[in-house]
């Protein structure tokens, strides 16, 4: 007690240079970008639609305070307890668990549908029902769910001031940390609502959805934060089969591993032109025109290190995973077993199947599960389909990012078409990223073609300046001398 | 045609139950205490029963009835769904959700 005290009072003084206490919210991503989490013992304010996500991050709010030794109180003044006990467990989270081993206490207080209003009234029973159960279950967390519908029976604007500022009050000398929800269409700026829980709040974050280029993102955004610093972009975030998700680029600081050892791209001579073979860990770019060989350049890598023990991630935007698979044993390159030993995870995506978020949380999540050594992307021109040439971007640079910091090879592809211009070779102006580019090409003869392939590029290591001739045979790619 | 209704066929003595959540003694609950006893005595002489339920004393009670508001008024007999809440400045509402008339010396 002697302690929370001090606390309180060196952060009222104002002039204690101490950072404020602040409590994780251990939602995924939303800490990092809330520079550690929401300020301890005060109110925060989450602004949305409705379905912006609102009691989703309530929810989740007390659920990880909950498996995080701080019992907590979600208090929904919209919806019945038994949809949010149900829609928790569409997230895999345990409510009613929760609530017998009272670490979760769900009170719904909607009105009943059946009152009559005579005369002034005070919210008092509910604090009263608050404060009794936080004590009995020594709470930390609080959620008010809509609470602006508890409003409603009163009229007079005098009175909801009252009534609001005695819950403030309270609120602050509880020692809970508190997240109320409000919806802003109901209470524009500048309405007496708003304003006052505004000014009241420590925190204010505002949650809604943009639709860009016909794909929906979710996008948070911290308005206020007293005391602290915070993440000020707006970020994008999902709302995934495991709760909120959001994947701030709020320290850009670069934290890549050096390359690693050279590895052999299944092709010796290829390895001889590059001054021996591809640095693990390295970003590796192969582009080309359409059938010039890259998905054959990609397998045939796979194939080697598969051999080896390795285990790839291959992400194709492409070609379904049978189609891939069936396509390259022409050219001798046989995946089938590697990826019945579970060495090789083939994910097939859609790219404008969802927004970038999904996309890259599900490859974060795949990484993450399986462990790989080496990612390909095949293709990342067509990653533009996932809501433009913008969205493209962020999704790369993103995702070669998280693979660069954990040491991960990434081999792309891009199809170019024939402009041979730098900026379409290295796609989407990722080139920073890109550590080794090798180009393929076509050159048409008199009575044949000729494929052709170059090195455009290669850190770390002196490479070969020749453009080469080389064939796609059915036992693999041959580069001739 | 309704007060005929209740003179014809005397009820038992705690006919009419109330319940009462207060908040302490704040002015609200004070108010709607008073207006209530004011209209059992007239209205319902010697077939009432009134609890009076401090939340602030018994927050449990609160929870189970689901009290959010103070003062509410509950009726448990006859068993009326409707609750009232407020100060009860206006005993006409009351004397309506009871389907009592009001007396003739009030018109």
């Amino acid at each position: 007690m002697a302690k929370k005290k001090e606390v309180l009072k060196s952060s009222m003084s104002g002039k204690g240079r101490r950072a404020i206490k602040k409590i994780p919210t251990y939602i995924n991503g939303l800490d990092e970008i809330l520079n550690g989490g929401l300020p301890a013992e005060r109110t925060t304010l989450i602004v949305g639609e409705p379905g912006s996500g609102k009691t989703v991050m309530g929810m989740e709010f007390v659920y990880r305070g909950a498996n995080n030794g701080e019992p907590g109180i979600f208090l929904g003044f919209e919806e019945p307890l038994k949809s949010l006990r149900q829609n928790a467990f569409t997230f895999g989270w345990d409510f009613p668990s929760l609530e017998k081993e009272g670490r979760l206490f769900l009170m719904e207080g909607r009105l009943p549908p059946e009152i009559i209003v005579s005369g002034q009234l005070s919210l008092k029973p509910l604090l009263s029902i608050i404060s009794g159960k936080a004590k009995e279950m020594k709470a930390k967390r609080i959620v008010m769910d809509a609470l602006d519908v508890a409003f409603r029976l009163f009229d007079e604007p005098v009175q909801v001031r009252a009534e609001l500022h005695q819950l403030l009050e309270w609120l602050a000398k509880s020692g809970l940390t508190s997240l109320l929800t409000l919806k802003p269409r109901e209470y524009p700026p500048g309405s007496l609502f708003q304003d006052f829980f505004y000014s009241m709040a420590d925190c204010v974050i505002n949650l809604d959805t943009k639709i860009l280029n016909q794909v929906s993102t979710r996008r948070l955004w911290v308005a206020k934060y007293r005391g602290s610093s915070f993440g000020r972009n707006e970020y994008p975030f999902i709302i995934s089969e495991k709760g909120i998700r959001t994947i701030p680029i709020t320290c850009f600081e670069l934290r890549h591993k050096p390359f690693g050892q050279r590895i052999s791209s299944g092709i010796p001579s290829l390895d001889a032109m590059l001054g021996g073979g591809y640095f693990q860990s390295s970003c590796i770019l192969l582009a080309g025109e359409p059938g010039t060989g890259k998905t054959l350049l990609c397998s045939t890598f796979v194939q080697k290190v598969c051999q080896a023990g390795e285990k790839v991630l291959y992400v194709s935007f492409e070609e379904s995973p049978a189609a891939l698979i069936h396509n390259v044993t022409s050219a001798g390159v046989f995946l089938e077993p590697f990826e019945q030993a579970g060495n090789l995870k083939i994910m097939g995506a859609m790219p404008e199947a969802t927004g970038v978020e999904e996309h890259l949380i599900k490859l974060i999540d795949l990484v993450e599960e399986m462990k790989p050594q080496h990612v390909i992307i095949d293709a990342i021109s067509a990653c533009e389909r996932m809501a433009g040439k913008e969205a493209s971007f962020d999704f790369l640079m993103r995702f070669l990012n998280f693979l660069k910091e954990r040491g991960i090879t990434s081999i792309l592809t891009n199809q170019t078409t024939g402009t041979k211009s730098q900026i379409e070779i290295s796609g989407n102006g990722i080139s920073s990223m890109v550590d080794t580019v090798i180009f393929l090409s076509y050159i048409q003869g008199e009575k044949e073609i000729n494929r052709l392939i170059q090195i455009l590029k290669c850190r770390g290591s002196g490479h070969s300046n020749q453009i080469r001739k080389f064939m796609i045979k059915d036992d693999g790619f041959k580069i001739l001398d | 045609m309704k007060k005929e209704r209740i003179s014809d066929k005397p009820r038992s003595p705690a006919h009419y139950h109330f319940r009462l959540f207060v908040a302490g003694d704040e002015i609200n609950s004070r108010k709607a205490q008073e207006t209530l006893h004011q209209i059992c005595t007239r209205y319902l002489p010697g077939q009432h029963k009134i609890e009076i339920i401090d939340v602030l004393k018994d927050y449990k009670a609160a929870l189970t009835n689901e009290i959010f508001f103070a003062p509410t008024l509950v009726i448990l007999s006859p068993p009326i769904q409707t609750k009232i809440v407020g100060s009860l400045n206006d005993p006409q509402k009351i004397l309506d959700v009871l389907g009592l008339a009001k007396t003739k010396e009030d018109e």
